[in-house]
């Protein structure tokens, strides 16, 4: 026995020794740069999820016909130039000549064509399908030229074809089935070698990119890396390259490394508290304006968000169509003033329900708790897992508060659609301000689009279906010998064209 | 022949528990709130989107007809497609599960490594050194939470002395921090059980028999004592290394590996009904294959314990 126990311990010592000699020889080959991920995407099939993590990955791998520069304004891409007829309802694109899918096939009209037909068919169920919707008939009357005709006039339409779910997708492999959850094939400036789920995706750089000369680096890992602590100490060994989002109170560990910088940006994130119009007491203006009044903004956003910058509008502060609003500042004794006015006190059971997956959110819920008690409002937290607050708060409005941010959309109507409408989650019923929505998104023009959604942004600020608090920082650790890594604005996707490393 | 009854008996019994748990999981994931197809359609989507996309899941069907149509083809082994992923559910757990059996069976072996030896001795040196030794190690094994201890590891092994990834996986090398942190709250357990299952052993009266016989003190002890007090210390081996294969999901979570785990409990998080389905079927018969294989175990430690 003894002799046993002997054999079993020395194999142990020697697996220990020998995994960590193997580990300390591996041999050095071109330099990949490794981005860290804090999640795993569903899927690599654009137009099957809604889900930022895809499109975060996918950026790299598919182009869109347009897409946002680097300060949100929409600039050709696979498409050279476009021209929208009189009447807006008839768009042409001139496709670029010369670029090249994954697998070899040349990219023309037909793919162009047959991507659009996939996303509006029943079959791919696709959630982004509405997004297109206006599309009554694609024409290609040669390989270079694709013109939409639309049912409507639809404004937001060229934002949609900017987005990820305007990826475009090879005609070859749509009409033969291919999966492309699992091996997406694009005309991108990287391709798909694997992708464990779970672990990384592993890009290689696509020689035939149509951006001469870019992108730079020939091989970017995509690292999935949940736990916090681990991607601070990828960064701190050098074994990352970016850390993408990372908390802001791992910045000063990170700030001791003389090699690491912090890039800090004011996301499109914009961070609400939502409120149940058609409860009460909700349903009482004055206990929202009453809400309103409780919260100390920046205090929530410092604390719960790692710092901000006041909102008090549905647009975010990029934004071209951005106007703030100041109806309801700080102002406890007010807040007050006006409960005892709406005879609202202890008695009445406020439910904010928490989506406890996003710490940032429970952490807000839980200041915003504390604010609303001091006033005189008896609120209590539940704790909801995403699936519960997706189907349950968010699609059948079972709730009276909650704490959630709204993602930033390249067009206005992306963000405020259904508004005003009895079917959105604060189900705030207001027809003037829907009636301006509605227009807005049939107007040609920034500045008359402008004027209108000037108009419905005023009053849902003053009729508080949502207290809104602002936008929060976002924090990503980049090595200093890393130059050139871009997120593309609103939609907060990684763009490595740009990137290199600086000798 | 008595061997085939057995192995028939197991057999029955194996589907009567896969039917049980696959009927209690289907019927359970549906009444809890949450619906994958609001999932996949986020925030932005319409009414109409959500319906199409239950359509294309099947989810929009009668739930009896939902289950009877799930129930046929689980009889063929055919789990479907995950919901969300849109991957044959079979392909992403087998993908998974040569991750969690390495790390469960290192785990195991580690647990074990450490734990039986040194139950054996403070059992048969009691309150010498090595008994305090074994106590405090088991103290601080129930104490310490795995995945601290993954972290502590990580700091030391991986960003201290660069001995080991600290992220990634492929090869063993990904899988011996994990294992050790997972191996060390096992041996906590295996090791508090060995040591009284040998003192508990060494006190009956064969054992006195066999001085009297005049054996050496060692062929009783490591011979005769041994061999007996293993027998629950298996079981509960058995048992732990089948929790194990559900998949480790902190560890996972710390060490980034792609287990089980972590596959099952993003399927829980997005109501990935047919992923849940699937994988508990699986664990279900994982457990019931180790139970089977700790019985032979038994049998062929023991012969007072024939297979029946």
């Amino acid at each position: 026995m003894k002799n046993v126990t002997r054999i079993i311990l020395l194999t142990g010592l020697l697996l220990l020794l020998f995994s960590g000699l193997t580990f300390a020889t591996g041999q050095e080959e071109e330099r990949a740069l490794n981005v860290s991920l804090s999640g795993n995407p569903d899927t690599l099939d654009p137009q099957k999820t809604s889900g930022t993590l895809t499109f975060q990955v996918l950026k790299s791998i598919y182009d869109t016909l347009v897409e946002p520069d680097e300060n949100g304004k929409i600039v050709p891409a696979l498409a050279e130039s476009w021209d929208v007829s009189s009447d807006s309802l008839e768009w042409t694109f001139h496709l670029r000549k010369g670029v090249v899918f994954h697998n070899g096939d040349s990219f023309t009209s037909k793919d162009v064509k047959a991507t659009f037909q996939r996303i509006l068919s029943k079959d791919t169920a696709s959630p982004k399908a509405k997004e297109f919707s206006a599309i009554s008939e694609i024409d290609t009357p040669d390989d270079y030229t694709v013109i939409f005709k639309l049912k409507t006039v639809s404004a937001p339409f060229l934002a949609s074809l900017a987005s990820g779910w305007g990826a475009i997708l090879p005609k070859s492999l749509i009409d033969s089935g291919h999966d492309f959850a699992s091996k997406p094939v694009g005309t991108g400036p990287y391709s798909l070698v694997e992708w464990v789920r779970d672990s990384r995706v592993v890009l290689q750089k696509n020689p035939k990119y149509w951006i001469a000369g870019h992108p730079k680096i020939d091989k970017v890992i995509i690292n999935i890396i949940p736990e916090r602590s681990v991607a601070v100490q990828g960064m701190l060994s050098g074994q990352l390259d970016i850390a993408f989002r990372i908390n802001k109170e791992d910045i000063p560990t990170l700030k001791k490394d003389p090699n690491i910088r912090i890039e800090k940006d004011l996301s499109a994130l914009i961070l609400v508290m939502s409120m149940n119009c058609s409860r009460p007491p909700l349903n009482d203006l004055r206990v929202r304006q009453a809400i309103n009044y409780a919260i100390d903004k920046q205090k929530v956003l410092d604390i719960a968000y790692g710092g901000g910058k006041i909102v008090n509008t549905f647009m975010d502060y990029s934004n071209p169509y951005y106007k703030d609003f100041h109806f309801y500042s700080y102002n406890p004794d007010k807040a007050r003033e006006l409960l005892k006015e709406a005879g609202v006190g202890k008695d009445t059971e406020i439910q904010m329900f928490l989506p406890q997956n996003y710490e940032a959110h429970v952490k807000a819920g839980e200041m915003y708790q504390e604010m609303l008690t001091k006033v005189g409002l008896n609120v209590k937290i539940k704790l909801v897992d995403w699936s519960t607050w997706i189907s349950d708060v968010y699609r059948q409005a079972k709730y009276d508060l909650t704490v959630i941010g709204h993602t930033g959309k390249l067009d206005p109507d992306g963000t405020l659609a259904g508004y005003g409408g009895p079917k959105r989650y604060v189900r705030w019923v207001n027809d003037e301000c829907k009636s301006l929505i509605d227009q807005a998104r049939v107007t040609i023009g920034f500045e008359k689009r402008k004027a209108l959604y000037d108009k419905a942004l005023e009053i849902m600020a003053r009729e508080v279906p949502f207290m809104y608090l602002g936008s929060p920082y976002v924090y990503n650790a980049i090595r200093n010998d890393v130059v050139g890594f871009r997120v593309t604005p609103k939609l907060d996707t990684l763009d490595f064209r740009w990137t290199e490393f600086k000798k | 022949m008595k061997l085939f009854i057995f192995l028939v008996k197991r057999f029955l019994r194996l589907i009567i528990t896969i039917f049980l748990v696959s009927t209690i999981i289907f019927f359970v994931i549906r009444v809890i709130p949450g619906d994958p197809a609001a999932v996949i359609a986020g925030i932005d989507a319409t009414d109409e989107d959500i319906e199409a996309i239950r359509a294309k899941l099947g989810i929009d069907k009668p739930l009896a007809l939902q289950y009877t149509e799930w129930l046929q083809r689980v009889a063929i082994f055919d789990f479907g497609k995950s919901m969300i992923t849109d991957q044959p559910v079979t392909k992403l757990i087998m993908k998974r599960f040569p991750v969690t059996l390495t790390l469960a069976f290192f785990g195991i072996l580690f647990g074990v490594i450490i734990a039986i030896p040194l139950g054996v001795i403070s059992a048969v040196k009691r309150w010498s050194l090595w008994d305090y030794l074994g106590m405090a190690m088991s103290q601080l094994g129930m104490a310490i939470p795995s995945f601290w201890l993954g972290i502590i590891l990580l700091l030391i092994f991986a960003v201290q002395f660069h001995l080991f990834p600290l992220f990634g996986f492929g090869g063993i090398k990904y899988y011996i921090l994990p294992s050790l942190s997972l191996g060390f709250a096992r041996a906590a357990v295996i090791l508090r059980l060995t040591r009284a299952s040998m003192v508990e052993e060494l006190s009956k009266e064969y054992i006195v028999t066999a001085k009297a016989k005049g054996l050496t003190e060692r062929m009783i002890k490591y011979k005769h004592a041994l061999k007996n007090a293993l027998l629950p210390v298996i079981t509960v081996t058995g048992i732990q290394f089948g929790y194990m294969l559900g998949g480790a999901i902190i560890i996972e979570q710390v060490f980034s590996l792609p287990g089980l785990g972590r596959l099952f409990l993003t399927g829980i998080y997005q109501r990935d009904f047919t992923l849940i389905q699937g994988g508990v079927v699986f664990v279900a018969i994982i457990f019931s294959l180790i139970n089977f294989a700790v019985d032979v175990m038994y049998s062929l430690l023991n012969p007072k314990i024939r297979i029946q």
